[in-house]
């Protein structure tokens, strides 16, 4: 019957395709944001295990990223991808966060079909879900956060270390927690209104495989993975004028398919004199604004080498484009992408050229760097990754990434929250409150919100093998404490420990996030939650057969 | 709505695997890597013969020419073999410990699973191990040496290299590698600029067959295998103005397509003399600085050849851009009296035996290089790694915590070098691994020097018998398989069949566009 009910939607609606309707479709979409949760659920927290993603030809990729492992798996079914979008979103925005997120959206959606069977209309839990996630917003803002106003380094390092507990390099959180604040400070410059802003993607990160895990280096200046054009040239320059160039310098060369018909021998002369002409003026205009420093995404031929070298300049070609462009941006000069100017004339203005304390050729770990330090603008640095193989390089840098947003987001938003599950529990007792004393409908959804929000801790001690029903018990009786008893307050700092199985104070254990990550994939996980919640009718149409007449 | 179809979230193409069941077979596949190389470890190493689709033969026992051969299909497998060429680019030396060490490590990490400990804390444990057992390494289980001494460094090259290298062949090599060595070495600049001995860019290596093995020599300079373009030529100059070119020495056509209308006979006489004219003039200003010898990237045409002969300057050509890198470094700024680079002359009967020459050569090259760049040495035929399995295990029992069992584990794992050694050359493991073991119980401040003699699985002691290795390769070995362990046990899920610009994703994506294509022209049909 459910065949013909098929047929009988397609022939009406004039196309040939599936429709699912009602509680059906719910249920699915329901089972598979579980499933994507359940994919992601084990790499949570500091003693979350990696995944190794393995593609058709055979690569690999092994990481602990939520946002990384959701976007390598193939997920076909259309609710699941909201959430495999809701990773990548938390991941842009945030930087960290990704595993949890996916887990309390998937959770509020189980909950929410719970209360559906019970003939609850979604439009009442999604209200009720929107009050829910208002108030634990204002509740974390009121009450759960610790100002870092003082700027305590220590309280950045621990924001930094615990982001990298869960990582392959939790072992040596220290020395990266450490790495990822200096980096980050180092990127520093000023918002103009009296703040800082801290453009992590300023902080270049190179990985090179070889050495050990504690041999990777914080290096004091934007390194750039390549080396100087001729060996003749000056592997150092100090008080560098760098031109940050998007154009190849070679002898210039007519556009496929033009002909040059010429009559005269002589002509032929002149035209190969005006070919290597051109790109000798180009060079003489770009040293001649005084230049030392050359920088390009294309190649530069031998003739313009020599230029440089006789110059005494540094020639750097086949730089990567998004390096030209931070380098540009340091060191306050600009990325040229033409000479030619408003008039369509070639040149180039000294004003173009950005300007940094030394450019030098160094070798850092086994690899020849050009590193340039002390550009005028605003300061930069590099982060240069060891470690056993390059799989392992590729998920060092997914963490190191992580911490500095999360270091990034610390010093913008200077405000931290306990971590281990502190901040999920105080709202779950909070919002179940506040729930009995709202007399409509809303409770239900309200209290359903609040109990969807104990899967992260509830997953974090099922992770590390330890007895959630008992922890879980424990620390609620605690957070609850803190909420009616004025002289337990300082109970509102409790999480878990994982390695030993207990409860303890996470604001002095240094287990700490930010908390707009914290706020942020409150919001993020709600409003996905409701945008699969509103779905009561799925239409998937029968791909086309390929059009198989041959007239156009 | 109990039951019902089945929901399908993942492509159906994907495979996957969770839990236990993961972490085991990675152990596994990570193990049969390591066994394939396990008898190649040692002076009693066994060749092992690779045939590859083609049907073409390799016969080897370097681990990592073995590994690169060899095509896995486990995922865990291929990241073993990665590490191989880590090792290999590190330090070029030490490809097969370190796999068999790796495999070892992730072999009695499966004891700890199989007890339910979780695998962060053996994490934990191992690189708290992997800490102690490199600071032990440089402080206490190594020895320093004076890179100054020039015999001393021949010997010690020497007996690094052990049985690596073929007898008549040893003291040459060593010879050579010192030489080749100290002659490419930068010390550490007044600039800041690290020191470095880059071999594979400054030394070169030629192999000219004939004459006998004695014959090979290091240049103090450069050898570069050209003769000069034209038979009249000098062909030894003493004290030469070398002029070094990156160009052509010939006419060369416009880049932009051209093509001339000839309607006189005379234009086509003017073209042609334009390009003589052109040649003339470019070595003219060649021959302006007054050259002995000319060396060039690029080609020299017949009629600048001329003009050069009869100016008495000899010419190579078509040299390749790294000579002639090497000839600027050596003839720069220090006139070829203290050249920074040097070729190696080979000598020896056939091909073959040269390109044996040249693969011990390099190892002897790696070995000299690591001790210049580390003065320290620690004993070989795995004395070093039963010295600091010993220490580890003794430190490990101080530990209270669950981490004691992995943590000294790993130093169990350790005793795989000597053990493998004493399986290979065929004696009684147990009964010469207890012995060792009690040796290195003893309280003499020499008995960690004690190891077996991979030939005959007699226990010797190495300081005695001079048998040394780089400290830096064992470090090496260390970290690399430590780390590798750790990068495979953290995994608990293996989804196989994930996109990444597939073949099929673009083929979907090109479905969908043919769609698009199609609706508007539907629409338009309305």
């Amino acid at each position: 019957s459910a065949m013909a009910g098929n047929a009988n939607t397609s022939n009406l609606l004039m196309v040939s395709g599936e429709r699912l309707t009602g509680e059906s479709v719910r249920h699915q979409n329901v089972v598979a944001a579980a499933s994507i949760a359940n994919i992601v659920k084990t790499s949570l927290g500091p003693v979350g295990l990696d995944k190794m993603l393995v593609d058709d030809v055979g690569d690999v990729t092994i990481t602990n990223d939520g946002a990384t492992i959701l976007k390598l798996l193939e997920v076909e079914h259309p609710a699941a991808k909201i959430l495999v979008e809701l990773a990548q979103l938390q991941d842009e925005e945030v930087g960290d966060g990704t595993t949890s997120v996916v887990l309390v959206a998937a959770e509020l959606l189980k909950n929410a079909e719970e209360l559906m069977s019970l003939k609850i209309h979604p439009t009442t839990i999604i209200s009720g879900y929107r009050l829910a996630c208002r108030e634990a917003v204002k509740f974390i803002n009121e009450r759960l956060v610790i100002s870092v106003d003082d700027l305590a380094r220590d309280n950045i390092v621990n924001a930094a270390k615990t982001s990298m507990s869960s990582k392959i390099i939790g072992c040596d959180a220290e020395l990266f927690a450490a790495m990822a604040v200096d980096a980050a400070m180092a990127v520093r410059v000023a918002d103009g209104k009296g703040g800082h802003r801290y453009p992590i993607k300023a902080v270049n990160v190179l990985k090179a495989h070889g050495g050990s895990t504690r041999d990777s280096v914080l290096i004091n200046g934007y390194a750039l993975n390549c080396t100087v054009g001729s060996v003749q040239m000056p592997k150092r320059i100090t008080n560098a004028k760098i031109a940050c160039l998007d154009f190849s310098l070679q002898k210039s060369k007519m556009k496929l398919g033009i002909q040059l018909v010429i009559e005269t021998p002589e002509q032929l002369e002149l035209m190969r004199a005006r070919e290597s002409d051109l790109t000798k003026e180009r060079v003489q205009k770009i040293m001649a604004s005084g230049a030392n420093v050359i920088l390009t995404t294309g190649s530069i031929d031998d003739l313009c080498m020599k230029y440089f070298v006789e110059a005494g300049a540094m020639a750097v070609r086949r730089c990567k484009k998004i390096d030209l462009k931070r380098i540009a941006k340091a060191t306050g000069g600009q990325f040229v992408v033409s000479m030619t100017n408003l008039e369509g004339e070639e040149s180039f203005d000294a004003s173009l050229l950005g300007q940094a304390e030394c450019v030098a050729q160094e070798r850092i770990s086994d690899d020849e760097l050009i590193v340039i330090r002390g550009p005028k603008s605003r300061s930069a640095a590099s982060i240069v990754l060891r470690g056993a193989n390059d799989f392992y390089c590729d998920e060092m840098e997914r963490s190191v990434h992580d911490a500095l947003c999360v270091v990034k987001r610390v010093l913008e938003g200077r405000q931290l929250v306990p971590g281990g599950g502190a901040v999920e529990v105080a709202l779950n007792i909070y919002l179940e409150n506040y729930a009995t004393s709202l007399a409509s409908r809303e409770q239900m959804a309200i209290a359903e919100f609040a109990r969807a929000l104990l899967c992260v801790p509830k997953q974090l001690a099922v992770n590390a093998a330890q007895d959630s029903t008992e922890l879980l018990a424990q620390l609620r009786a605690r957070h609850n404490a803190s909420q009616v008893k004025k002289d337990c307050a300082a109970y509102k700092w409790f999480g878990l420990d994982l390695q030993e199985g207990k409860v303890r104070d996470n604001k002095e254990a240094g287990v700490l996030e930010p908390a707009v990550s914290k706020i942020k994939s409150l919001k993020f996980a709600t409003e996905a939650a409701i945008t699969i919640l509103r779905i009561d009718d799925q239409i998937k149409l029968t791909p086309e057969a390929p059009p198989s007449h041959g007239g156009h | 709505m109990s039951g019902g179809t089945p929901v399908i979230v993942l492509n159906q193409n994907t495979k996957r695997e969770q839990g236990r069941k993961v972490q085991l077979t990675n152990i596994q596949s990570a193990k049969t890597v390591a066994d394939v190389i396990r008898t190649c470890l040692g002076p009693q190493a066994m060749l092992k013969m690779l045939m590859d689709p083609m049907g073409g033969i390799v016969m080897t026992n370097d681990g990592n020419a073995i590994l690169r051969e060899i095509t896995v299909q486990h995922p865990a497998a291929k990241s073993m073999i990665e590490i191989a060429r880590t090792q290999d680019e590190e330090v070029g030396d030490g490809t097969t410990s370190v796999i068999i060490l790796a495999g070892e490590i992730l072999a009695v990490s499966t004891a700890f699973l199989e007890q339910s400990i979780h695998p962060t804390i053996i994490i934990t444990a191992y690189r708290q191990a992997l800490e102690d057992m490199l600071e032990m390494a440089s402080s206490r289980y190594s020895v320093d040496v004076d890179t100054n001494d020039t015999d001393k460094m021949h010997e010690l090259i020497r007996t690094c290299l052990g049985t690596r290298v073929h007898t008549q062949w040893n003291q040459v090599a060593c010879r050579i590698a010192l030489d080749a060595v100290r002659t490419v070495h930068k010390e550490r600049g007044s600039d800041g600029q690290a020191q470095e001995i880059d071999i594979k860019r400054y030394a070169r290596i030629e192999k000219i067959p004939g004459g006998s093995i004695e014959d090979s020599c290091v240049l103090d300079g450069i050898m570069i295998n050209k003769d000069v373009v034209h038979p009249q030529m000098r062909r030894r100059i003493a004290n030469p103005r070398i002029v070094l070119l990156d160009c052509d020495l010939e006419y060369k056509k416009g880049e932009s397509q051209t093509n001339v209308e000839i309607r006189q006979e005379e234009d086509f006489t003017r073209l042609l003399q334009l390009e003589e004219e052109y040649i003339k003039t470019v070595c003219q200003a060649v021959l302006a600085v007054k050259p002995d010898l000319v060396i060039t990237e690029k080609g020299v045409s017949d009629l600048a050849q001329h003009y050069l002969v009869k100016a008495g300057v000899s010419v190579l050509r078509r040299l390749r851009r790294t000579d002639q890198w090497r000839v600027a470094r050596a003839i720069g700024a220090t006139i070829c009296r203290n050249p920074k680079a040097c070729t190696i002359v080979l000598r020896g009967p056939s091909k073959d035996i040269l390109n044996e020459m040249d693969r011990s050569l390099n190892d002897a090259l790696n070995v000299a290089r690591n001790i210049v760049l580390k003065p320290k040495l620690c004993p070989g035929g795995g004395a070093f790694e039963m010295a600091i399995a010993h220490a580890v295990s003794e430190k490990g029992k101080a530990l209270t915590t669950v981490h004691q069992g992995p943590y000294r584990a790993l130093a169990a794992a350790l005793e795989v070098i000597p053990r493998t050694l004493i399986q290979n050359c065929g004696a009684n493991v147990i009964r010469t691994l207890t012995a060792l073991r009690a040796k290195h119980a003893g309280t003499e401040p020499e008995d960690w020097m004690w190891g077996v003699d991979g030939e005959t699985g007699k226990l010797r002691h190495m300081k005695a018998d001079g048998i040394w290795e780089p400290l830096s390769v064992k470090n090496q070995v260390l970290k690399t398989a430590t780390e590798t362990a750790i990068l495979l046990l953290r995994i608990d899920d293996i989804v196989s069949g994930t996109k990444k610009g597939g073949v099929e994703g673009a083929a979907a994506a090109a479905k969908a566009a043919a769609n698009e294509a199609a609706q508007p022209a539907a629409g338009g049909d309305e």
